[in-house]
């Protein structure tokens, strides 16, 4: 298990044991970098908190980066996303398949947007979604909804 | 106000919703993506919104729909909604429980207030509040 150094204190830290930790988070909002646990993006720095305990403010943006990336997790850059030129363009939709894409990690999920592609925050439960919003200051401008696992579930077809 | 249909993630091909987003009385962080639904004669929401806008259902007369193939208990009030601009007063079933995606906008409630264009194709729809008529 690789040993990284955080504000002066070792920590051994896995990737298994740090998606864990995450599995239980809802991402706070990414202002620049971010890294991808389970679909969804969080600030590192949010992430490095939480696994170690230790204050945002002992440690750089930089350094959470850097630690998550030697694990395995993928760290990018928002408004950086090269998979959005990638998306076939004769996907059917307004978006061309854009919005279909960002909602894609979230099915099953209440999600927050605050733009067309641009998913805020996504929970298990509405009233999750309303207290982080509401915790964080944030407006879900484009709207809230409970991304549907189904047909069925989109548009109230009844079952066989 | 002009509004693009929802794409959804599908396994087939793109799934494509005519949405509009729903301020239910003062919760403005979080409007409700609703469902356009000509086939509703009500509007029909998830019961727990009811809740999150501190709309009391303790009094309102309740009754046993079946949505979708699914038995619910819709309970019937009056919200405040805002859409495309107009925040009016409308009739409200919310319903528990309301396994889907969507609140849906129906008939009583919704298409007598506003004047929709849809456009499949292109895949938006406008919605303008009715003009008054005496």
């Amino acid at each position: 298990m690789p040993r990284f150094t955080i504000a002066g204190r070792p920590f051994d830290l896995d990737h298994s044991g740090v998606e864990r930790v995450a599995r239980d988070l809802l991402p706070d909002p990414v202002r620049e970098h971010y890294v991808v646990m389970g679909g969804r993006r969080f600030p590192p720095k949010q992430v490095i908190s939480c696994v170690t305990g230790i204050d945002r403010a002992d440690f750089t943006t930089h350094q959470a980066r850097r630690i998550l990336k030697r694990l395995g997790f993928v760290a990018a850059r928002a408004g950086h996303d090269q998979g959005d030129e990638d998306v076939a363009a004769p996907a059917r939709g307004p978006h061309r398949g854009r919005q279909a894409a960002a909602l894609e990690p979230y099915v099953g999920k209440w999600v927050a947007m605050s733009g067309p592609t641009e998913v805020l925050v996504a929970a298990d439960s509405p009233g999750e979604v309303l207290a982080w919003l509401s915790r964080h200051e944030r407006r879900a401008s484009f709207g809230m909804f409970r991304v549907p696992a189904s047909v069925e579930e989109a548009e109230g077809v009844a079952p066989l | 106000m002009r509004f693009d249909f929802l794409e959804l993630p599908g396994e087939a091909e793109r799934l494509v919703r005519p949405v509009v987003p729903v301020q239910v009385e003062d919760l403005e962080d979080a409007p409700q993506l609703c469902l356009i639904d000509t086939g509703s004669t009500a509007n029909r929401f998830g019961a727990w919104i009811a809740e999150a806008t501190g709309i009391d259902l303790g009094a309102a007369p309740e009754s046993l729909v079946m949505v979708g193939g699914v038995h619910t208990t819709a309970r019937h009030a009056r919200a405040e909604l805002t859409i495309a601009g107009l925040r009016y007063e409308a009739p409200v079933s919310f319903c528990d429980p309301w396994p889907f995606a969507f609140n849906l906008l129906g008939q009583e409630g919704f298409l007598r207030f506003f004047r929709i264009e849809l456009c499949a194709a292109e895949f938006w729809l406008d919605v303008r509040p009715e003009v008054a008529r005496d």
